[in-house]
């Protein structure tokens, strides 16, 4: 394409992905400005700027509960996955394990089968041996669908990587423990950090399996956010997702800045 | 173009052991996650098929026996058929709509050339991707509604009379839940775009072919195995969908996952939730193994050829 001269074949090209792009990011921009419009309801075109709305997200305890309590699970799913899934992936990617496919098959499905069933599955576990709803059954919960992505992205940077590096340490006598240490692990600590932070935001956001495992008055944000908008639709659910929003992309910047998006993103 | 797909990132690997290779210590890692998925992966699926079965939770009581009755109730009421098919068409529309969104942006982000070019884009890709669905599905309710950004627009300029109904249906669903799983679309294809061999085409080109005539010709075949694997994921996700079919349908759209949380929410009948779940489980069971067979066959196409 880079050698053709400018024709309308390209303008076309340009045109459909410029749409496309618009249709991707104009809901968020969309978000943004109905956070900043001072009336209750949604009203277009926008008659003024106010920070109202943010206050009364920061202001109310509902909202702030929540919001502690997706925090500190998220910070919990980041620690939990990234042990489980990072100890995973160095296993099945130079384990040499029989089964290694069936494996990798079962730590990815999470994310092929419906989450909601996931949520589910825990919610008939609780109920049959009669836990109630703690909260680390909200753990549990999110850490199942953060940990593919701690395996896929350390298995990309594993996959990435030289044998040769750890070889020649193992020849010139490292202990394997000692190869471990001291080749392996600095090489896909990037991998498991890039995957951290998708554990976070995974579990940030997580809603089906929430559904099924909160405990009325302990609800994650996206819960309570939900619960909110099936009654009401004014400011403070634009300012509520506009964090949201800010945090995803806190987040892509973290990763590209890390590990670069494009190795962590190979679906 | 193997590594491109989610499951082939892990094949690719090559990680059954060569014969007469012995296992590694590093196995024993695999330990953990093991354990964890166990018990609560497969222990709860078990436990809900378990009791989709019985007549109640046995662990409560002595005199529980094994039933069909809460899959005789789902062929019974013609109400699960046609939300299993509502479901499966709200599905289909998606994956095909985000398909055809998503494969120009794939093409770009997969062949631009400058490297400050590609980082935008994936950003651009991927920071809605990373937005709650609950979020995203509020901006759609900001765009779609009666005095949403669509219609005020409309009527400001004169355009309409009275607002257009854009939400509350399956329309307004369905675009909610393309936005939502677009990006998937684009990552999945990208990479498997990304691995064809960008001289194959300017080859074609050079003999002669249109720029079209050589995408049709040469990448579109060669990116097959992306769109199924794109179409599949995008399936599997759209089918699973709750919070933007209930908030963009109104009550004109019931979903399976719909109806299961209404089971388990509103009627408290956890065992007749469970057969919905085992039914949605098959459906999405029998499209992940039709994935990996027809991955598995062009696979081994492209090694004949």
């Amino acid at each position: 394409m880079s050698t053709r001269p400018a024709s309308w074949g390209r303008w076309t090209y340009y045109g459909i992905n410029g749409c496309i792009l618009g249709f991707l990011l104009g809901p968020l921009i969309v978000v943004a400005i109905f956070s900043l419009n001072p009336t209750p309801y949604i009203q277009f075109p926008p008659v003024g700027v106010t920070l109202r709305w943010y206050e009364k997200f920061f202001a109310s305890h509902e909202f702030m509960n929540s919001l502690w309590l997706s925090f500190r699970i998220a910070a919990a799913v980041v620690v939990l996955s990234s042990l489980i899934g990072a100890c995973a992936a160095l296993a099945l990617a130079r384990g040499r394990l029989p089964g290694a496919r069936f494996l990798a098959a079962l730590f990815l499905a999470p994310l092929m089968l419906p989450a909601i069933l996931t949520g589910l599955a825990l919610f008939q576990l609780l109920l049959t041996f009669d836990v109630g709803r703690p909260t680390w059954a909200l753990v549990i919960g999110h850490t199942l669908v953060a940990v593919p992505y701690v395996i896929r992205t350390t298995i990309a940077v594993l996959a990435d990587f030289d044998r040769s590096i750890e070889e020649a340490a193992a020849v010139l006598g490292a202990s394997p423990v000692r190869v471990f240490f001291e080749v392996t692990l600095p090489i896909i600590r990037p991998g498991i950090i890039a995957g951290g932070i998708f554990a976070f935001i995974v579990s940030f956001d997580q809603f089906p399996i929430s559904l099924f495992l909160v405990a009325p008055n302990n609800e994650t944000l996206p819960i309570v956010m939900f619960n909110y908008m099936k009654f009401e639709l004014d400011g403070a659910i634009a300012a509520a997702s506009m964090v949201s929003i800010l945090l995803a992309l806190a987040v892509v910047l973290a990763i590209d800045r890390l590990v670069g998006l494009r190795a962590t993103m190979k679906m | 173009m193997e590594s491109a797909t989610l499951a082939g990132a892990v094949t690719s690997l090559r990680s059954e052991p060569a014969a007469g290779m012995r296992i590694s210590p590093i196995a024993y890692l695999v330990a953990p996650a093991s354990l964890f998925f166990l018990l609560f992966f497969v222990l709860p699926f078990g436990v809900m098929a378990l009791l989709s079965v019985l007549t109640g939770n046995p662990l409560q009581r002595a005199d529980v026996t094994l039933t069909l009755r809460n899959y005789a109730r789902m062929a019974d009421d013609t109400l699960y058929l046609e939300s299993l098919v509502s479901t499966l068409k709200i599905g289909a529309i998606t994956t095909l709509t985000a398909l055809l969104l998503g494969y120009p942006l794939a093409h770009w982000l997969a062949r631009i050339h400058s490297r400050l070019g590609h980082a935008l884009l994936l950003m651009a890709v991927i920071a809605p991707m990373l937005t709650g669905i609950v979020v995203r599905t509020f901006a759609w309710i900001a765009i779609l509604s009666d005095r949403g950004v669509i219609n005020s627009s409309l009527a400001g300029l004169g355009l309409t009379a009275a607002p257009l109904h854009l939400m509350y249906n399956e329309f307004g669903t369905i675009v909610a839940l393309v936005h939502i799983y677009v990006p998937f679309m684009v990552l999945t294809l990208a990479g498997v775009i990304g691995a064809i061999d960008e001289r194959l085409e300017d080859a074609a080109r050079n003999l002669g072919a249109s720029p079209m005539r050589a995408f049709v010709e040469v990448t579109l075949p060669l990116s097959l195995p992306g769109i199924l694997a794109g179409s599949l994921l995008v399936f599997a996700l759209a089918i699973s969908a709750y919070v933007t079919p209930y908030l963009m349908g109104g009550q004109q759209v019931l979903t399976l996952p719909m109806l299961i949380y209404q089971q388990v929410a509103a009627t408290f009948n956890a065992a007749f939730a469970g057969a919905l779940g085992v039914l949605l489980l098959v459906v999405s069971v029998v499209l992940v193994i039709a994935y990996n067979h027809v991955l598995a066959r062009l696979a081994r196409r492209e090694d004949l050829a």
